[in-house]
């Protein structure tokens, strides 16, 4: 917790800070796959502005923090999609946009993968087909309300499990070391 | 759209002896041997005018000794004449048509990838959409809808989360096989073989990419010696889906097409099943169904000047765009209650009557959007990056529309006017006035300009739809219930005793349709979305064909960027327009 003595100093811990300013500046990677994109697109043009919120759109992972996984994941994507989740640096996060990405939606096919949570672990769900861009807006909130209860630690041990599942299935890239 | 006329039938078959021409109600069918198909198929081009290739696939009939009928729908544009053809595989072969038309070659893929139909002289026959050592073909009738569950998939949040009871969610353990990376690495080789330098990739999960396409480029320097498109980054399986679900159940999968223009794609769907249904469609409905296509259509349009400016670095039309774009979304949304996927036609008319005030809005709109299209001129027409990247490249001839079956304003920036809305006028495009904007030189300019015209005469359409509906009475009806394939709409399922019966036969039931075949289409922002629905009776399609402009439209891809730079693939490709949900189905 944050205090401010009568000194005019604020006190508090390295964790809390770390916190703060990861949750208040969230760096999604440019990745849209479907519909759902396109209202991730209207999140970020004129009327909703996410970067108010400090999320700014990144097109590289490695400079990204949270991937806002937007549209329907289909059976050849999602490899790749695993691919650029392990090439960004921890800590991060992911946000399932619309009912494909968190559940395979109203595509219960032969091609489609039914639920992003299959090969990524999600934090947050938002449903909707598309969800409303506030949908995603509240979407963001919640996990910033989450990094901070939660802090950013607990997923460390979390990722060594996902890569050692990972490794198991012989899902890993050779050339990735994560 | 007429279909092949008497005299031209008379012709075909004198030239060809074992033709058999058959009259359905709503089409003309070729028959031929497939020994005779390549011959036939270039008289009809050369001879006859058939020259625009508008699709092929096939049908699966397990019972039959040949089992898979292929079928290609050519289009004649001086007779403004259709016709269908149709051959048997035997042995599960067919002739490729690609030297005939250089399209073909993708239809062929994905008839290969579907039903696993073998095409003797085909340059590179790989699978379209799945990848390489994928071992199934899906769209055969032996194939259930969700797929062979093969490996065991847990839901790793519930994983981490550990078990809880209540279970956090419903899921199947087991699921359709996931490829390897080392699968779609092979999918890649097999694609491309290596001429020049370097290949570079280029998406599937790229900004610039317009979704997940995936690019290979055989690179010289930065010169593209050669390239290909790998597709199937979004295959959802829709025809299937079609197949396995009532028609009216199938709408709302239209929107997820190419969602950037949900309700061209509705109304060209609903037109097809309404055709094969014979339902005719109020007054009203046909109106409204005009005004929002051409709002969808300036909607749409939006977005691709938006994005296709950002990817020349022009974020300010990009952000000025998606301004007017929330303004559309607006009238939709109150209209049909949803932004993107609305959901708003229904066959026989519409879900909901117009709701109170949208006339005044989309007149405000109507007054205020000529103002925005001019700062949109503004900003880019006369602007001298945006000549340099734009002018004089990507030409398509006319010779090249035709060959590789383009359509929309792809086709018109090369001075093609095929609009279907002027061809096959269909809801009430046949009484309103408007122009087709075509250009000259077919380069990627011409094709800018061709749509900023279309938006304007979208504004055109609309001011007349709307002057139309202002004289309506208000209780003019919005859907033609009296059909018994037709809903009522809901707040009379809650008073009237019938109509809850029928609405509740057609959602058990379905709305057995006759058995027989229909091709409809309607001018998306994207080209020619058609729907081929072949019949057997019941309430299901046997087949549903979705005929995918940009599909098409991006077949040319390739060609176009050949010996150019990679930087001229980002304004090519904007140029095309494609959305993966539409080329992927
Ligand atoms: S959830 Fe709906 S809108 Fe989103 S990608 Fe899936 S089908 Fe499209």
């Amino acid at each position: 917790m944050a205090t401010l003595n009568s000194n005019g100093f604020v006190l508090t811990t390295v964790d809390e800070l770390l916190s703060w300013g990861r949750r208040n500046a969230l760096w999604p990677l440019t990745i849209g796959l479907a519909c759902c994109a396109i209202e991730m697109m209207h999140a970020a043009a004129s009327r909703f502005d996410l970067d108010r919120l400090g999320v700014i759109f990144r097109a590289s992972p490695r400079q990204a923090d949270l991937l806002i996984v937007a549209g329907t994941v289909v059976n050849k994507v999602a490899p790749m999609l695993k691919l650029l989740w392990e090439q960004m640096p921890d800590p991060k996060w992911c946000i399932t946009m619309g009912g494909c990405a968190s559940a395979g939606g109203p595509f219960p096919t032969y091609s489609t993968l039914q639920g992003i949570d299959r090969i990524i672990p999600v934090d947050v769900y938002i449903p909707g087909c598309p969800p409303h861009p506030q949908g995603l807006l509240y979407g963001i909130l919640q996990l910033q309300k989450k990094i901070k209860e939660k802090g950013v630690n607990k997923y460390d041990k979390a990722f060594e499990e996902f890569r050692k599942d990972m490794e198991r299935q012989g899902l890993l890239p050779r050339e990735v070391v994560v | 759209m007429p279909w092949m006329n008497q005299v031209t039938a008379d012709r075909v078959k004198r030239e060809f002896k074992e033709v058999e021409v058959e009259r359905t109600k709503h089409t003309t069918n070729l028959h031929v041997r497939q020994e005779k198909l390549v011959d036939l198929m270039l008289h009809l081009k050369e001879k006859e005018g058939y020259k625009l290739f508008v699709d092929h696939t096939c049908i699966d009939f397990p019972e039959k000794k040949e089992r898979f009928q292929g079928i290609y729908l050519l289009y004649n544009p001086d007779a403004n004449e259709r016709v269908l053809v149709k051959t048997w595989a035997v042995g599960g072969e067919l002739p490729s048509l690609e030297k005939v038309w250089p399209c073909a070659r993708w239809a062929e893929r994905e008839a290969y990838d579907m039903f696993g139909v073998v095409y003797r002289g085909h340059e590179n026959l790989r699978r379209m959409f799945m990848w390489e050592g994928y071992s199934h073909f899906p769209l055969r009738k032996d194939f259930p809808l969700e797929g062979i569950p093969e490996v065991e998939l847990p839901s790793l949040t519930e994983l981490y989360a550990g078990r809880t009871d209540p279970p956090s969610h419903d899921y199947e353990l087991v699921h359709t096989r996931v490829p390897t990376l080392e699968d779609l690495e092979r999918t890649e080789k097999s694609r491309l073989q290596k001429k020049a330098q370097l290949v570079l990739n280029w998406g599937p999960l790229h900004p610039g990419t317009h979704g997940t396409i995936w690019f290979l480029f055989d690179l010289d320097g930065e010169r593209v010696v050669q390239s290909d498109v790998i597709l199937g980054q979004l295959h959802r399986g829709m025809e299937k889906i079609a197949e396995n679900v009532y028609y009216f159940q199938f709408l709302p999968y239209t929107d997820r097409m190419d969602y950037i223009s949900a309700i061209c794609n509705e109304l060209s769907y609903v037109t097809a099943v309404e055709k094969l249904l014979e339902v005719e469609v109020p007054e009203k409905a046909r109106y409204v169904r005009t005004m929002f296509a051409e709002l969808q259509r300036i909607n749409s349009h939006l977005l691709w000047l938006g994005t296709g400016a950002l990817d020349l670095g022009a974020l300010t039309v990009f952000l000025y765009a998606f301004r007017e774009r929330e303004k559309i979304m607006d009238i939709i949304e109150g209209n049909a209650g949803f932004r993107l996927t609305s959901a708003f036609l229904r066959i026989g008319g519409l879900h909901y009557d117009l709701a109170e005030g949208t006339l005044d809005v989309v007149r405000a709109f109507l007054k205020d959007f000529p103002n925005r299209l001019k700062e949109y001129h503004n900003l880019l027409t006369r602007n001298r990056i945006w000549l340099r990247r734009t002018k004089e490249v990507g030409v398509i001839t006319r010779e090249d529309v035709y060959d590789y079956g383009l359509t929309g304003p792809v086709a018109r920036g090369s001075g093609v006017p095929y609009d279907i809305r002027k061809l096959e006028p269909y809801a009430a495009y046949g009484e309103v006035d408007f122009d087709v904007p075509v250009g000259e030189v077919g380069d990627v300019y011409d094709r800018y300009l061709v749509r900023m015209e279309e938006m304007v005469q979208s504004l055109r359409i609309v001011e007349q739809c709307l002057s139309k509906l202002e004289k309506l009475p208000k209780s003019a009806p919005f859907v033609n219930k009296e059909h018994p394939a037709v809903m009522a709409p809901k707040e009379e399922v809650f008073m009237a005793l019938e109509d809850m019966v029928k609405n509740f036969r057609i959602v058990v039931h379905g709305e057995s349709a006759p058995p027989g075949e229909v091709y409809a289409s309607g001018e998306n922002p994207r080209g020619e979305l058609g729907f081929y629905i072949y019949s057997v009776g019941g309430s299901k399609p046997y087949r549903l064909r979705i005929r995918s402009g940009a599909l098409y439209n991006l077949s040319i891809f390739p060609k176009l960027i050949k010996d150019g730079t990679i930087a001229d693939a980002i304004a090519l490709l904007g140029s095309l327009d494609p959305v993966v949900g539409e080329t992927d189905r």
